[in-house]
Protein backbone atom coordinates (compact mmCIF):
# COMPACT_ATOMS: atom_id res chain seq x y z
CA UNK A 1 0.00 0.00 0.00
CA UNK A 2 1.12 3.56 -0.54
CA UNK A 3 1.61 6.22 1.57
CA UNK A 4 -1.61 8.29 1.69
CA UNK A 5 -0.83 11.84 3.12
CA UNK A 6 -3.91 13.18 4.87
CA UNK A 7 -2.31 16.23 6.10
CA UNK A 8 -2.82 17.54 9.05
CA UNK A 9 -6.30 18.07 10.51
CA UNK A 10 -7.06 21.70 10.80
CA UNK A 11 -9.98 23.98 11.72
CA UNK A 12 -12.80 24.33 8.83
CA UNK A 13 -12.99 27.93 7.38
CA UNK A 14 -16.33 28.34 8.93
CA UNK A 15 -15.87 28.18 11.91
CA UNK A 16 -13.51 30.71 11.84
CA UNK A 17 -15.59 33.14 10.43
CA UNK A 18 -18.20 32.49 12.41
CA UNK A 19 -20.46 35.32 14.10
CA UNK A 20 -20.48 35.81 17.72
CA UNK A 21 -23.10 34.17 19.18
CA UNK A 22 -22.40 30.45 16.92
CA UNK A 23 -18.24 31.21 18.41
CA UNK A 24 -19.89 31.13 21.64
CA UNK A 25 -21.95 27.99 21.44
CA UNK A 26 -18.94 26.17 19.92
CA UNK A 27 -16.43 27.31 22.47
CA UNK A 28 -18.88 26.33 24.76
CA UNK A 29 -19.08 23.32 23.74
CA UNK A 30 -15.74 22.76 23.03
CA UNK A 31 -14.81 23.42 26.90
CA UNK A 32 -17.45 21.16 28.59
CA UNK A 33 -15.99 18.24 26.20
CA UNK A 34 -12.56 18.35 26.45
CA UNK A 35 -10.97 14.41 25.95
CA UNK A 36 -7.56 14.30 27.42
CA UNK A 37 -4.80 12.97 26.31
CA UNK A 38 -2.25 12.12 29.54
CA UNK A 39 1.51 11.79 28.19
CA UNK A 40 2.24 11.27 31.54
CA UNK A 41 6.01 10.60 31.78
CA UNK A 42 6.96 10.77 35.53
CA UNK A 43 5.58 10.91 38.45
CA UNK A 44 3.36 13.77 38.14
CA UNK A 45 1.25 11.61 35.97
CA UNK A 46 0.37 9.91 39.28
CA UNK A 47 -0.92 12.82 40.25
CA UNK A 48 -2.89 13.17 36.80
CA UNK A 49 -4.27 9.65 37.11
CA UNK A 50 -5.39 10.28 41.14
CA UNK A 51 -7.28 13.60 39.74
CA UNK A 52 -9.16 11.25 37.35
CA UNK A 53 -10.24 8.61 39.76
CA UNK A 54 -13.17 9.52 42.06
CA UNK A 55 -12.11 11.49 44.48
CA UNK A 56 -11.05 14.35 42.46
CA UNK A 57 -12.81 13.26 38.84
CA UNK A 58 -12.04 15.86 36.98
CA UNK A 59 -15.11 13.98 34.40
CA UNK A 60 -17.35 16.46 36.80
CA UNK A 61 -15.43 19.55 34.90
CA UNK A 62 -15.92 18.09 31.70
CA UNK A 63 -12.58 16.72 31.02
CA UNK A 64 -13.18 12.92 29.85
CA UNK A 65 -10.22 10.76 30.32
CA UNK A 66 -8.98 7.55 28.25
CA UNK A 67 -9.22 8.92 24.64
CA UNK A 68 -8.42 6.07 22.45
CA UNK A 69 -5.62 8.19 21.19
CA UNK A 70 -4.46 11.99 20.48
CA UNK A 71 -6.52 11.55 17.27
CA UNK A 72 -9.25 11.74 19.53
CA UNK A 73 -7.97 13.96 22.08
CA UNK A 74 -8.64 18.02 22.56
CA UNK A 75 -6.60 18.34 25.55
CA UNK A 76 -2.83 17.11 26.02
CA UNK A 77 -1.39 17.19 29.04
CA UNK A 78 1.92 16.92 29.30
CA UNK A 79 2.85 15.60 33.45
CA UNK A 80 6.55 14.75 33.98
CA UNK A 81 9.72 14.98 32.64
CA UNK A 82 9.99 15.52 29.11
CA UNK A 83 13.90 14.16 27.69
CA UNK A 84 15.48 14.85 24.59
CA UNK A 85 14.60 10.99 23.85
CA UNK A 86 11.14 11.37 24.35
CA UNK A 87 10.47 14.95 22.69
CA UNK A 88 10.14 13.41 19.08
CA UNK A 89 7.21 12.03 20.34
CA UNK A 90 5.40 14.49 22.32
CA UNK A 91 6.03 16.29 19.32
CA UNK A 92 4.37 14.10 16.90
CA UNK A 93 1.91 12.82 18.85
CA UNK A 94 0.91 16.65 19.62
CA UNK A 95 0.29 16.70 15.49
CA UNK A 96 -1.55 14.22 15.37
CA UNK A 97 -4.44 15.70 17.58
CA UNK A 98 -7.16 17.14 15.61
CA UNK A 99 -6.84 21.04 15.63
CA UNK A 100 -8.84 22.92 18.69
CA UNK A 101 -6.61 21.24 20.94
CA UNK A 102 -4.54 22.58 23.88
CA UNK A 103 -1.79 21.26 25.97
CA UNK A 104 -1.65 22.10 29.65
CA UNK A 105 1.74 21.67 31.06
CA UNK A 106 1.42 19.93 34.88
CA UNK A 107 4.61 20.03 37.09
CA UNK A 108 8.04 21.63 37.04
CA UNK A 109 9.53 19.34 34.98
CA UNK A 110 7.58 20.06 32.16
CA UNK A 111 6.64 23.38 32.75
CA UNK A 112 10.80 24.28 32.61
CA UNK A 113 13.01 21.28 33.11
CA UNK A 114 12.11 21.55 37.07
CA UNK A 115 15.27 20.07 39.14
CA UNK A 116 16.63 18.64 35.86
CA UNK A 117 16.77 21.82 34.21
CA UNK A 118 20.72 21.59 34.00
CA UNK A 119 20.67 18.41 32.82
CA UNK A 120 21.92 17.37 29.89
CA UNK A 121 19.31 14.97 28.17
CA UNK A 122 15.75 16.98 29.95
CA UNK A 123 14.34 19.37 27.81
CA UNK A 124 14.21 22.48 29.34
CA UNK A 125 10.36 22.75 29.46
CA UNK A 126 7.57 21.22 27.01
CA UNK A 127 6.97 24.71 25.51
CA UNK A 128 9.86 24.31 23.63
CA UNK A 129 8.26 21.69 21.22
CA UNK A 130 4.28 23.07 21.87
CA UNK A 131 2.90 25.77 22.11
CA UNK A 132 1.14 25.31 26.02
CA UNK A 133 -1.80 26.87 27.29
CA UNK A 134 -1.26 26.28 30.87
CA UNK A 135 0.93 26.05 33.13
CA UNK A 136 0.09 24.45 36.78
CA UNK A 137 2.62 24.79 38.72
CA UNK A 138 4.59 22.38 41.36
CA UNK A 139 6.59 19.62 42.19
CA UNK A 140 3.93 17.75 42.23
CA UNK A 141 0.76 20.02 41.76
CA UNK A 142 -1.91 18.62 43.88
CA UNK A 143 -4.89 17.27 41.73
CA UNK A 144 -6.97 20.56 43.02
CA UNK A 145 -3.78 22.37 41.07
CA UNK A 146 -4.65 20.36 37.93
CA UNK A 147 -8.46 21.16 38.31
CA UNK A 148 -7.96 24.60 38.59
CA UNK A 149 -5.62 24.87 35.79
CA UNK A 150 -8.35 22.71 33.90
CA UNK A 151 -10.67 25.65 35.15
CA UNK A 152 -8.61 27.99 33.92
CA UNK A 153 -8.40 26.74 30.29
CA UNK A 154 -12.08 26.51 30.12
CA UNK A 155 -12.02 30.13 30.63
CA UNK A 156 -9.32 30.88 27.72
CA UNK A 157 -11.24 28.93 25.82
CA UNK A 158 -14.56 30.60 26.54
CA UNK A 159 -13.13 33.89 25.42
CA UNK A 160 -11.22 32.55 22.87
CA UNK A 161 -11.46 33.29 18.63
CA UNK A 162 -10.92 30.80 16.41
CA UNK A 163 -9.63 32.83 13.87
CA UNK A 164 -7.11 34.80 16.17
CA UNK A 165 -5.81 30.89 17.31
CA UNK A 166 -5.49 29.46 13.49
CA UNK A 167 -5.02 32.27 11.63
CA UNK A 168 -2.66 33.29 9.23
CA UNK A 169 -1.85 36.72 10.72
CA UNK A 170 -0.70 35.23 14.23
CA UNK A 171 -0.87 31.29 14.06
CA UNK A 172 0.18 31.22 17.78
CA UNK A 173 -1.67 33.30 20.42
CA UNK A 174 0.92 35.47 21.75
CA UNK A 175 0.37 37.02 25.49
CA UNK A 176 0.31 40.61 25.29
CA UNK A 177 2.76 41.54 28.16
CA UNK A 178 0.92 44.47 30.20
CA UNK A 179 3.86 46.15 31.79
CA UNK A 180 1.92 46.91 35.49
CA UNK A 181 0.49 43.67 35.73
CA UNK A 182 3.58 41.50 34.85
CA UNK A 183 6.58 42.86 36.45
CA UNK A 184 9.41 39.73 34.39
CA UNK A 185 9.13 40.53 31.31
CA UNK A 186 11.68 38.22 29.80
CA UNK A 187 14.84 41.07 29.02
CA UNK A 188 13.94 41.13 32.49
CA UNK A 189 15.07 37.72 33.40
CA UNK A 190 17.79 37.45 31.12
CA UNK A 191 19.33 41.08 32.29
CA UNK A 192 22.45 40.84 34.16
CA UNK A 193 23.13 41.91 37.52
CA UNK A 194 20.82 44.99 38.43
CA UNK A 195 22.71 47.97 39.26
CA UNK A 196 21.74 49.55 42.46
CA UNK A 197 20.04 52.32 42.35
CA UNK A 198 22.56 55.48 43.02
CA UNK A 199 21.19 58.30 45.11
CA UNK A 200 23.78 60.86 43.44
CA UNK A 201 23.20 60.02 39.37
CA UNK A 202 20.31 62.34 39.43
CA UNK A 203 22.49 65.98 40.06
CA UNK A 204 25.19 64.40 38.62
CA UNK A 205 26.30 65.58 34.96
CA UNK A 206 25.75 62.78 32.62
CA UNK A 207 28.88 61.40 31.77
CA UNK A 208 31.96 61.82 34.23
CA UNK A 209 35.38 60.13 33.41
CA UNK A 210 35.88 59.96 36.85
CA UNK A 211 34.51 60.11 40.34
CA UNK A 212 34.98 64.03 41.21
CA UNK A 213 36.42 65.46 44.33
CA UNK A 214 32.38 66.62 45.57
CA UNK A 215 31.56 62.81 45.89
CA UNK A 216 29.88 62.20 48.82
CA UNK A 217 32.37 59.43 51.39
CA UNK A 218 29.61 57.28 51.22
CA UNK A 219 30.24 56.30 47.94
CA UNK A 220 34.00 54.58 47.80
CA UNK A 221 35.66 55.37 44.78
CA UNK A 222 34.16 52.71 42.26
CA UNK A 223 33.38 52.32 38.61
CA UNK A 224 32.54 55.08 36.32
CA UNK A 225 29.19 55.91 37.23
CA UNK A 226 26.21 54.90 35.39
CA UNK A 227 22.33 55.09 35.58
CA UNK A 228 20.95 51.58 36.07
CA UNK A 229 19.41 51.31 32.20
CA UNK A 230 22.51 52.35 30.73
CA UNK A 231 24.12 49.04 31.90
CA UNK A 232 23.77 47.48 28.65
CA UNK A 233 25.81 50.17 27.01
CA UNK A 234 29.29 48.89 28.64
CA UNK A 235 30.53 46.66 27.29
CA UNK A 236 28.53 44.92 23.91
CA UNK A 237 29.77 41.86 24.05
CA UNK A 238 28.85 41.20 28.35
CA UNK A 239 25.54 42.65 28.00
CA UNK A 240 23.30 39.92 26.60
CA UNK A 241 24.95 37.18 29.00
CA UNK A 242 23.03 36.83 32.43
CA UNK A 243 25.26 36.89 35.42
CA UNK A 244 27.50 34.60 37.08
CA UNK A 245 25.00 32.05 37.81
CA UNK A 246 23.21 31.76 34.59
CA UNK A 247 19.46 31.41 35.92
CA UNK A 248 17.48 29.07 33.97
CA UNK A 249 15.16 31.72 32.59
CA UNK A 250 18.28 32.46 30.35
CA UNK A 251 18.97 29.16 30.11
CA UNK A 252 15.45 28.12 28.14
CA UNK A 253 14.97 29.32 25.15
CA UNK A 254 11.50 31.37 24.27
CA UNK A 255 8.59 28.90 23.43
CA UNK A 256 8.32 30.22 20.14
CA UNK A 257 7.29 27.17 17.81
CA UNK A 258 8.55 29.48 14.70
CA UNK A 259 12.17 28.20 15.82
CA UNK A 260 13.51 25.49 13.66
CA UNK A 261 12.59 22.28 15.65
CA UNK A 262 16.00 20.62 16.83
CA UNK A 263 14.39 17.16 16.87
CA UNK A 264 12.49 16.85 13.60
CA UNK A 265 13.88 17.33 10.30
CA UNK B 1 -11.76 -8.97 29.57
CA UNK B 2 -13.04 -11.78 30.96
CA UNK B 3 -16.25 -13.66 30.22
CA UNK B 4 -19.57 -11.87 31.40
CA UNK B 5 -20.71 -14.03 33.98
CA UNK B 6 -17.84 -16.16 34.85
CA UNK B 7 -19.32 -19.46 34.72
CA UNK B 8 -16.05 -21.36 33.75
CA UNK B 9 -14.40 -19.56 36.34
CA UNK B 10 -16.14 -19.36 39.51
CA UNK B 11 -17.63 -22.81 40.78
CA UNK B 12 -20.12 -23.45 37.78
CA UNK B 13 -22.70 -21.70 39.29
CA UNK B 14 -24.35 -19.73 36.50
CA UNK B 15 -24.61 -15.90 36.58
CA UNK B 16 -22.41 -15.50 40.07
CA UNK B 17 -20.27 -13.21 38.48
CA UNK B 18 -23.44 -10.90 37.60
CA UNK B 19 -24.23 -11.17 41.31
CA UNK B 20 -20.90 -10.10 42.70
CA UNK B 21 -20.79 -7.45 40.34
CA UNK B 22 -24.33 -6.00 41.42
CA UNK B 23 -23.20 -6.94 45.28
CA UNK B 24 -20.83 -4.29 44.49
CA UNK B 25 -23.08 -1.75 43.18
CA UNK B 26 -25.41 -2.52 46.28
CA UNK B 27 -23.20 -1.84 48.86
CA UNK B 28 -21.48 1.58 47.39
CA UNK B 29 -24.91 2.73 46.23
CA UNK B 30 -25.72 3.16 49.60
CA UNK B 31 -22.70 5.09 50.86
CA UNK B 32 -21.54 8.42 50.54
CA UNK B 33 -19.51 10.02 47.66
CA UNK B 34 -15.83 10.41 48.29
CA UNK B 35 -15.76 13.11 45.50
CA UNK B 36 -14.45 16.34 46.77
CA UNK B 37 -16.61 18.91 45.12
CA UNK B 38 -13.33 21.41 44.41
CA UNK B 39 -14.17 24.25 42.61
CA UNK B 40 -17.38 24.81 44.58
CA UNK B 41 -16.18 23.72 47.86
CA UNK B 42 -12.41 24.05 48.48
CA UNK B 43 -10.36 21.32 50.16
CA UNK B 44 -9.12 20.29 53.69
CA UNK B 45 -5.70 20.56 53.36
CA UNK B 46 -3.59 19.12 55.62
CA UNK B 47 -1.41 21.24 58.08
CA UNK B 48 1.74 22.48 56.76
CA UNK B 49 0.71 22.18 53.48
CA UNK B 50 3.73 23.34 50.90
CA UNK B 51 1.22 25.46 48.26
CA UNK B 52 3.20 28.31 47.72
CA UNK B 53 6.19 30.43 49.30
CA UNK B 54 5.13 33.69 51.16
CA UNK B 55 7.82 36.45 51.77
CA UNK B 56 7.86 38.53 55.22
CA UNK B 57 9.85 40.98 53.90
CA UNK B 58 10.27 42.41 56.49
CA UNK B 59 12.20 39.78 57.75
CA UNK B 60 14.43 39.53 55.43
CA UNK B 61 18.26 40.63 55.52
CA UNK B 62 20.01 39.59 52.10
CA UNK B 63 22.26 37.05 53.51
CA UNK B 64 21.20 35.02 50.41
CA UNK B 65 21.06 31.94 52.85
CA UNK B 66 18.00 30.98 50.46
CA UNK B 67 19.28 31.82 47.19
CA UNK B 68 22.34 29.29 48.16
CA UNK B 69 20.88 26.27 49.46
CA UNK B 70 18.13 26.22 46.85
CA UNK B 71 18.29 23.37 45.12
CA UNK B 72 16.93 24.34 41.86
CA UNK B 73 18.42 27.88 42.17
CA UNK B 74 14.95 29.60 41.91
CA UNK B 75 15.35 32.31 44.01
CA UNK B 76 16.52 35.57 42.46
CA UNK B 77 18.01 38.05 44.88
CA UNK B 78 19.20 41.69 44.15
CA UNK B 79 20.87 43.92 46.53
CA UNK B 80 22.60 46.91 47.49
CA UNK B 81 24.28 48.28 50.12
CA UNK B 82 23.42 51.58 52.11
CA UNK B 83 25.28 53.47 54.45
CA UNK B 84 23.57 54.62 57.40
CA UNK B 85 25.54 57.15 59.58
CA UNK B 86 26.04 55.94 63.38
CA UNK B 87 23.87 57.89 65.49
CA UNK B 88 26.78 59.33 67.98
CA UNK B 89 29.45 59.63 65.46
CA UNK B 90 31.71 56.78 64.43
CA UNK B 91 32.01 54.44 61.37
CA UNK B 92 29.15 54.94 58.78
CA UNK B 93 27.29 51.25 59.08
CA UNK B 94 26.34 49.55 55.95
CA UNK B 95 23.33 47.94 55.73
CA UNK B 96 21.44 45.70 52.93
CA UNK B 97 18.86 46.63 51.02
CA UNK B 98 16.19 44.56 49.32
CA UNK B 99 15.87 45.21 45.55
CA UNK B 100 14.58 42.09 44.09
CA UNK B 101 13.06 39.12 45.41
CA UNK B 102 11.65 36.36 43.18
CA UNK B 103 10.78 32.70 43.13
CA UNK B 104 10.58 30.82 39.42
CA UNK B 105 7.40 28.74 40.77
CA UNK B 106 7.98 27.29 37.13
CA UNK B 107 11.41 25.84 38.74
CA UNK B 108 10.48 25.42 42.40
CA UNK B 109 10.28 21.40 43.94
CA UNK B 110 9.18 22.60 46.62
CA UNK B 111 11.54 21.08 49.14
CA UNK B 112 11.20 23.77 51.99
CA UNK B 113 14.85 24.20 52.20
CA UNK B 114 14.77 27.96 52.07
CA UNK B 115 11.85 27.90 55.04
CA UNK B 116 14.04 25.86 56.57
CA UNK B 117 17.73 27.84 56.47
CA UNK B 118 16.25 30.93 56.75
CA UNK B 119 17.46 32.58 59.98
CA UNK B 120 15.18 35.43 60.23
CA UNK B 121 11.89 33.98 59.39
CA UNK B 122 11.14 35.66 56.39
CA UNK B 123 9.87 32.57 54.18
CA UNK B 124 6.87 30.64 55.08
CA UNK B 125 4.78 28.17 53.31
CA UNK B 126 1.23 28.95 52.31
CA UNK B 127 -1.17 26.03 51.35
CA UNK B 128 -2.75 28.54 48.66
CA UNK B 129 -2.20 26.19 45.25
CA UNK B 130 -4.59 28.37 42.75
CA UNK B 131 -1.84 30.29 40.65
CA UNK B 132 -1.82 28.41 37.64
CA UNK B 133 -1.14 30.98 34.30
CA UNK B 134 -0.84 31.17 30.89
CA UNK B 135 1.91 32.42 30.63
CA UNK B 136 5.32 30.68 32.51
CA UNK B 137 6.70 34.17 33.27
CA UNK B 138 3.50 35.04 35.20
CA UNK B 139 4.88 32.44 37.17
CA UNK B 140 7.57 34.13 38.90
CA UNK B 141 6.57 35.75 42.08
CA UNK B 142 7.99 39.24 42.24
CA UNK B 143 8.60 40.24 45.64
CA UNK B 144 5.46 42.23 46.13
CA UNK B 145 3.34 39.17 44.86
CA UNK B 146 5.51 37.15 47.33
CA UNK B 147 4.30 39.26 49.97
CA UNK B 148 0.69 38.99 49.19
CA UNK B 149 1.00 35.16 49.64
CA UNK B 150 1.82 36.33 53.53
CA UNK B 151 -1.84 36.93 54.12
CA UNK B 152 -2.71 33.50 53.19
CA UNK B 153 0.02 31.84 55.69
CA UNK B 154 -2.20 29.79 58.50
CA UNK B 155 -0.75 30.03 61.99
CA UNK B 156 1.71 27.23 63.09
CA UNK B 157 -0.25 24.15 64.08
CA UNK B 158 -0.76 23.62 67.99
CA UNK B 159 1.46 21.39 69.22
CA UNK B 160 0.15 17.72 70.95
CA UNK B 161 -1.36 17.85 74.23
CA UNK B 162 1.32 15.93 75.80
CA UNK B 163 4.39 17.18 73.63
CA UNK B 164 7.66 18.09 74.73
CA UNK B 165 7.18 22.09 75.50
CA UNK B 166 9.41 24.48 72.85
CA UNK B 167 12.57 25.58 73.62
CA UNK B 168 11.94 28.93 73.34
CA UNK B 169 9.77 28.98 75.61
CA UNK B 170 11.75 27.21 78.69
CA UNK B 171 14.78 29.30 77.43
CA UNK B 172 12.86 32.34 77.35
CA UNK B 173 11.53 31.76 80.81
CA UNK B 174 14.32 30.26 82.24
CA UNK B 175 16.73 33.67 81.35
CA UNK B 176 13.47 35.78 82.73
CA UNK B 177 13.64 33.63 86.05
CA UNK B 178 17.63 34.34 86.06
CA UNK B 179 18.68 36.75 88.53
CA UNK B 180 21.51 39.49 87.85
CA UNK B 181 21.61 38.57 84.25
CA UNK B 182 20.81 41.87 81.78
CA UNK B 183 20.37 41.50 78.48
CA UNK B 184 23.28 40.82 76.66
CA UNK B 185 24.45 42.35 72.87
Amino acid sequence: MGVINLGEPRVGTISRVAPKPIKFVLNWGRRYSLWVFNFGLACCAIEFIATSMSRHDFIRLGVIPFAPGPRQADLMVVSGTVTDKMAPAVKRLYEQMPEPKYVISFGACSNCGGPYWDSYCVTKGVDQLVPVDVYVPGCPPRPEALLHGILRLQEKIAGESLGERYGPASPVPVAQPQAESRPPSPAVLRRPLQRPPQPTSADRPEDPPEASPENPPENPPREPPQPPESSSGQRPDAAPRPGPLPPPNSVRGPADPSEPNLFLP
Amino acid sequence: MGRVGGTHTSGGVPGIGLAKGLAVTLRTMTRRSVTGQYPDTSPELPPRSRGVIALLEENCTVCMLCARECPDWCIYIDSHKEAVPAPEGGRPRSRNVLDRFAIDFALCMYCSICIEVCPFDALFWSPEFEYAEYDILDLTHERDRLREWMWTVPPPPAHDSRAERPKELSAAEGAEGRPGRGPRG
